[in-house]
């Protein structure tokens, strides 16, 4: 009876964030499909269709037309920023070893962590653009004279300001998660090992790696998921051709001709779809190496 | 025996490089946006400014739409934390104090907004909202925040409650405390270095939304994010630096503030996510 | 003076898990103290919760002075709990520690600093009012939540390993004092504790509870001497059972024939049972003697322990002297049949010894 009490106690706590949570986040997707499908109150029709999606995968139509690079450009501009991020964090992890952060870096993460990704890009625009702080650095040491000659880093066709953007936002959030993981419990492994005669680099490999892993591929499939699905960003650094999907996405749905919205809602439903297959493969991939590894 | 085996010259080089690295990339971009709002007329190849004044954020200030918007980016982060922490607390204390059959099914629903793109949800609502009447309302707006926010202040929180013993309340209630009296005299002193962190944190969230904003306020609620977006299409860069500062420098200086107050209290960093 | 009656208290947490707790009755006098004596998992501590209320049993009845508390909520019950972890409230002072409980039922500030001095005049720990529970050493912290939670005049003080944590100096005095002020102020408590030594020490009665049920409720000479059963002699320190045949004041086992005092028990299979410190090593034959081979000698401080084979059983013996004797010769166990004494067999088979 207690027992069955407690039980009822638990479920009534979560209800709340459960319900709401649960409820928009399914009604969106419900009112997404629906969109995607066809079926627009706002304009009347009601016939099922799925002519936005075979559109998108044809290559036709306004929107379609630049699905299959759109794709290929998000892919790249996650992947690349995930994989340089992770790789930027697992940097700091093996260096650091078992010495503390020092205050100063930590307070210097977090700043940029309460940084909206809006004003960053706002920033880094500032800093990397071709007059930006950076180009007048190099006009200074005379290494450049106009400034068409800086490269161009930023709305640039190969999507190098995104990728920018994304690592020096989410480099420093994994190294945050790196060095939660190494603070709470990596010192007394490192330590045995170093007992039982390990040295420097076999307890890198041994030790650090698979203590901060698991955490840091939960953070990395955050970053991708984020990066994938965000507009704001690839909107403000990037160019007009080639687009993300996101920025299609969005841009397609608030088109004043009403019958872009499927498309748009289409195109959104399938940035979580590739999310979750990318997601998915990356977890089947670290699980098949922890097995390889054991 | 070779000297100071562990740190070798070359690789102390290495450490102080990528410290220094490290720092250009954290914090130039925020000196590049200093520099901007903090002066005029500042033109290629110059490398410092040659005028400095605080006349063009000051103007941004006492711009009219500048502060309606500030007004309605307050008001959305400050009632979506509230609701947040409301519904988030007791779904932390037992995911994090409890355990239960269905725990990590409950975890996984509550990180589902962090695999939808918000694009997707923003969009799916837009369409429900418009239906209830909500859309270009901050209600609408405070509805669709919740998505995100409500699970990050929950996984905020779960680490709060890692750290929590429950001791303590059983023993204010042997000592005669009623359930109100050891929320308010024990729990909450206990909880709130972390609870505030978290709600920052949430806060944060909110405030930093631009995307679901756009979908479900329809052009009708303006926060500062979406003043933001508009003005980098048009504006000078003087005036979008000093508009981008004054909305992204009281969360960074007040989470800044609080990860020093609370490593310095309990000697550990706070966690958060983008 | 509170009279606490447990009766039939069942208590589970998994459904699939045996209880907790099961059907375990046991009544603690007015003004005494008693010891709940088992190993971790015996369900000692969820008996005290059980007693404070902050949580509920599955079945049977708890009452204080005859009327059952189960209806009445912990904070309005004065049981109060006092934890290893002293669980001083970090960001109040010594003194709005100790008024904890006072404040909450809206006590005066003139009756609050007056209870606060004379607590910590109780524990002994004058003038600390102002200190911070982090500025206290680990047995002060406990004299203060010991000081604290008679504050509110408990009718009932619950004491749940509250000296496992401190070194062993701290802890006899700590235990001392604890005792005095217990009989001072006539309060009837609940000790839950693993150490045998401390329960003997401090209890007016020991109840042994074993995975979750009642083994022995006697008195702490009682248990010490005579443990009723098996397991409660092996919890009490004594780890020679000897099980025989019984007949005419003769036990008859595998290694032996030993004189026991028979007391009227029926003729048939019985076990006699006998504390290591009761046995003595020989180096001649004797009555009650049986032959062994030292295996090992430990030095203890004060007293030396050896480790027989006798047949195929092993023996523990303690001894103040040591033993000593050539190598080759012959040694005896001697079992005097004043220290031989009957134990039951347990209705729940002993655990499994680990391996």
């Amino acid at each position: 009876m207690t027992r069955a009490r407690q039980t009822f106690g638990i479920w009534l706590a979560l209800a709340p964030a459960l319900a709401v949570v649960g409820l928009l986040v399914g009604a969106s997707l419900a009112y997404g499909v629906a969109q995607s499908l066809g079926l627009l109150a706002i304009l009347g029709t009601s016939q099922v269709s799925v002519a936005a999606y075979r559109d998108l995968l044809d290559g036709t139509g306004p929107a379609g037309r630049e699905f299959w690079p759109a794709l290929g450009f998000s892919l790249w501009v996650s992947l690349a920023s995930t994989g340089l991020s992770a790789l930027g964090a697992l940097l700091v992890a093996a260096a650091l070893g078992r010495r503390p952060a020092d205050g100063t870096i930590l307070l210097m993460l977090n700043l940029n962590l309460a940084f909206p990704h809006l004003v960053w890009a706002v920033a880094l625009g500032l800093l990397l653009g071709q007059s930006g702080l950076l180009a007048r650095l190099a006009a200074a040491l005379g290494l450049i004279d106009a400034p068409a000659e800086f490269p161009v880093l930023v709305r640039d066709r190969d999507g190098l300001g995104i990728i920018l953007h994304y690592v020096s936002k989410e480099m420093p959030f994994l190294m945050l998660i790196v060095l939660a993981v190494l603070r709470t419990q990596g010192t007394e492994y490192d330590l045995v090992a170093e007992n039982l005669g390990a040295d420097g680099w076999q307890r890198v490999r041994h030790i650090t790696l698979p203590l901060v892993l698991p955490a840091l591929a939960a953070g990395s499939a955050l970053v991708f998921a984020f990066s994938f699905g965000a507009y704001e960003v690839p909107a403000l650094l990037g160019v007009r051709y080639p687009r993300t999907l996101a920025v299609l996405a969005l841009e397609s749905f608030v088109n004043p001709d009403l019958r872009q919205r499927a498309t748009g809602m289409a195109l959104g439903l399938i940035i979580g779809l590739v999310t979750l297959v990318v997601v998915g493969l990356g977890r089947a991939w670290q699980r098949a190496e922890v097995r390889h590894d054991a | 025996m070779m000297p100071d085996a562990t740190h070798p010259p070359a690789r102390r080089a290495a450490a102080l490089l990528g410290r220094m690295v490290l720092g250009a990339v954290l914090l130039g971009p925020i000196l590049a946006l200093l520099l901007h709002a903090s002066s005029t007329h500042w033109f290629f190849p110059r490398l410092v400014p040659a005028e400095w004044t605080l006349a063009p954020l000051l103007r941004q200030l006492g711009d009219p739409r500048t502060r309606a918007a500030l007004g309605a980016s307050l008001l959305t982060a400050g009632i979506t934390t509230g609701i947040a922490l409301l519904l988030g607390l007791p779904a932390a204390r037992v995911l994090g104090l409890r355990t239960f059959r269905g725990r990590s099914l409950v975890l996984l629903v509550l990180f589902l907004p962090n695999i939808v793109p918000p694009l997707a949800i923003g969009m799916g609502l837009n369409v429900l909202l418009l239906r209830l009447g909500l859309a270009g309302s901050i209600a609408g707006v405070v509805l669709v925040h919740l998505v995100p926010v409500v699970p990050y202040a929950i996984l905020a929180l779960l680490g709060v409650f890692a750290r929590y013993d429950e001791g303590y309340e059983l023993q204010a209630r042997t000592l005669g405390a009623n359930p109100c009296q050891v929320w308010l005299r024990v729990a909450l002193p206990l909880l709130w270095p972390g609870l505030a962190v978290a709600a920052l944190f949430a806060f944060l969230v909110s405030w930093s939304q631009y995307v679901l904003t756009l979908l479900v306020g329809g052009g009708q609620v303006i926060t500062l994010p979406i003043l933001l977006f508009a003005a980098v299409s048009g504006g000078n860069p003087t005036s979008i630096a000093g508009l981008a500062l004054l909305f992204a420098a009281p969360p960074a200086v007040a989470i800044a503030l609080a990860v020093r107050a609370l490593a310095a209290a309990a000697g550990q960093p706070a966690r958060g996510m983008s | 003076m509170t009279r606490i009656a447990l009766t039939g208290i069942t208590r589970s947490y998994l459904r699939r898990a045996p209880p907790a707790l099961a059907h375990v009755s046991l009544a603690v006098e007015p003004g005494t103290l008693l010891a709940l004596l088992g190993a971790s998992g015996s369900g000692k501590s969820t008996l005290l919760k059980l007693v404070a209320g902050v949580e509920a049993p599955d079945q049977g009845d708890i009452a204080f002075d005859g009327r059952s508390v189960l209806p009445v909520p912990a904070h309005r019950r004065r049981a109060v709990l006092v934890f290893q972890n002293a669980y001083l409230f970090p960001f109040l002072s010594v003194a709005e520690n100790i008024a904890f409980g006072l404040r909450v039922q809206g006590a005066s500030r003139a009756t609050m600093q007056a209870e606060v001095r004379r607590m910590l005049d109780l524990v002994e720990l004058p003038g600390i009012e102002r200190k911070r529970p982090a500025q206290l050493s680990g047995g002060e912290q406990q004299r203060v939540a010991l000081a604290r939670a008679l504050a509110i005049r408990p009718r009932v003080l619950l004491l749940d390993e509250p000296f496992s944590s401190l070194d062993s100096a701290v802890r006899h005095t700590l235990q001392e004092a604890v005792r005095r002020i217990q009989r001072e102020l006539g309060i009837t408590t609940l000790l839950v504790t693993h150490d045998r030594g401390e329960a003997l020490a401090m209890a007016d009665r020991v109840a042994l509870l074993d995975r979750g049920a009642l083994l022995a409720h006697e008195t702490p000479q009682r248990l010490f001497a005579r443990p009723p059963t098996r397991r409660a002699a092996h919890l009490m320190g004594v780890t020679t059972c000897l099980r025989g045949e019984l007949a005419g004041g003769q036990l008859r086992t595998s290694l032996g024939v030993l004189a026991v005092d028979a007391d009227g028990a029926p003729a048939g299979l019985a076990t006699y049972a006998i504390r290591p410190e009761h046995m003595r090593l020989a180096c001649a034959p004797e009555p009650n003697a049986l032959p062994v081979r030292v295996l090992a000698e430990t030095f203890r401080g004060e007293r030396y322990e050896y480790l027989l084979q006798a047949g195929d059983e092993t023996l523990r013996v303690h001894a103040f002297q040591p033993f000593t004797a050539p190598a080759d010769a012959p040694a005896y166990v001697v079992l005097p049949t004043e220290h031989l004494f009957p134990v039951c067999d347990d209705a729940v088979a002993p655990p499994a010894r680990p391996a």
